[in-house]
């Protein structure tokens, strides 16, 4: 017996002519559709090279839990920073607790937040103990709710350049810009 | 099977053709694009600068050279229907002029959101006539001072700062210039 190429078997047999016409293709539009190999690898390749430009290996920092940020236009992209995070009651350096919004907004005046200072004069000490006669960037990013008072924001501000960090950094939406 | 026809090749010699598989090819290249759908960043957050290191007072242990204070331009927003704009050398006020204020608070999914068009106009024409370090090749940016009462909501206290880094001045950077905030915000202590 000669050996020939077998052909299709596939949904040879089904029974319903209308069927057996629709699935082999016969009798209607064909369900399989050409596709040029070289336009689609093409494509892809754009599509990879696009996302590989706008991959971010460091990711993006969330607001902190309870925290609704404020939106500007004119704005600056993100910066690798101790980030201190203020909401409603409680005041957060890296997720970690350090102070109460509460005894500022009770006392109502300017003051340094004694947990906070201590915080990151401590992570000021340690990056300089790992960065040896480097000079200190001094950068903190502060994560403040949009409905706390400026009393909060302005002592947090203070504490933190007392602290070493002058150069501080509210992060915000970004916005695209109205004109 | 389709493949990849890569060039080269000699008479006599072994081909430097070879074929690329192209059922792997696409695979790689699908898993490559669902993971950097994957880990795609969408939301984009950004940060508004504040600076403290400002020019203090002078250490009474040193002979300090007389030098002219610098001016600076200090926002009055404590009033709830005007802000001031108010120009100093040292102690001295230079100019002051009031701006309308209209709050005109937006809230979209949560985050509120305030501008203040008038306020960043008058600003930007303030700089263009009063600004000290208005040259290119200037390093130095104009200091801003922000006023503000104990109770303003900091959505207020962002709207404002984003209104004074409206202004933008060009500044020559390794040959190139680009385009820089004209001004360095920083809070004022009482």
């Amino acid at each position: 017996m000669p050996v020939h190429q077998p052909g299709r078997r596939l949904m040879h047999f089904v029974p319903l002519e209308f069927v057996h016409k629709k699935v082999t293709g016969h009798g209607g539009r064909a369900t399989n559709a050409g596709l040029s190999l070289t336009s689609m690898i093409d494509f892809l390749i754009v599509v990879v090279v696009f996302l590989l430009m706008t991959f971010s290996a460091s990711g993006e920092t969330p607001p902190a839990k309870g925290i609704h940020l404020p939106e500007a236009e004119n704005t600056l992209d993100m910066i690798d920073a101790p980030m201190v995070a203020i909401n409603g009651s409680q005041i957060l350096v890296d997720g970690a607790a350090a102070g109460n919004t509460h005894a500022i907004e009770d006392a109502k005046r300017l003051q340094r937040i004694e947990e906070l200072f201590n915080t990151l004069k401590g992570k000021r000490e340690l990056w300089t103990q790992l960065h040896p006669g480097k000079p200190f960037p001094g950068v903190v990013v502060l994560q403040v709710d949009q409905d706390v008072p400026a009393i909060v924001v302005k002592s947090t501000f203070q504490t933190a350049a007392f602290a070493g960090f002058p150069n501080v950094s509210f992060m915000v939406g970004n916005i695209p810009k109205s004109k | 099977m389709a493949g990849v026809d890569v060039g080269g090749g000699g008479k006599g010699k072994r081909s430097l053709d070879s074929e690329i598989n192209m059922i792997p090819f696409i695979d790689l290249l699908m898993v490559t694009i669902a993971f950097l759908l994957i880990t795609a960043v969408w939301s984009h957050m950004a940060r508004v600068n504040a600076d403290a290191q400002v020019p203090g007072p002078p250490r009474p242990d040193q002979e300090q050279e007389k030098v002219e204070p610098e001016k600076v331009l200090h926002l009055e927003m404590r009033q709830p229907d005007k802000f001031t704009i108010v120009w100093k050398q040292g102690a001295q006020v230079v100019t002051s002029i009031d701006v309308p204020r209209k709050d005109d608070l937006k809230e979209t999914n949560g985050a509120k959101k305030i501008r203040f068009p008038d306020l960043a106009a008058k600003i930007q024409e303030e700089w263009n006539s009063s600004g000290s370090h208005r040259a290119a090749g200037d390093k130095k940016l104009d200091q801003a001072v922000l006023h503000t009462d104990n109770d303003t909501q900091y959505v207020y206290i962002i709207g404002v700062i984003d209104a004074i880094y409206q202004t933008h001045r060009k500044l020559d950077v390794g040959g190139k210039s680009e385009e820089v905030p004209a001004f360095n915000v920083t809070f004022a202590v009482n």
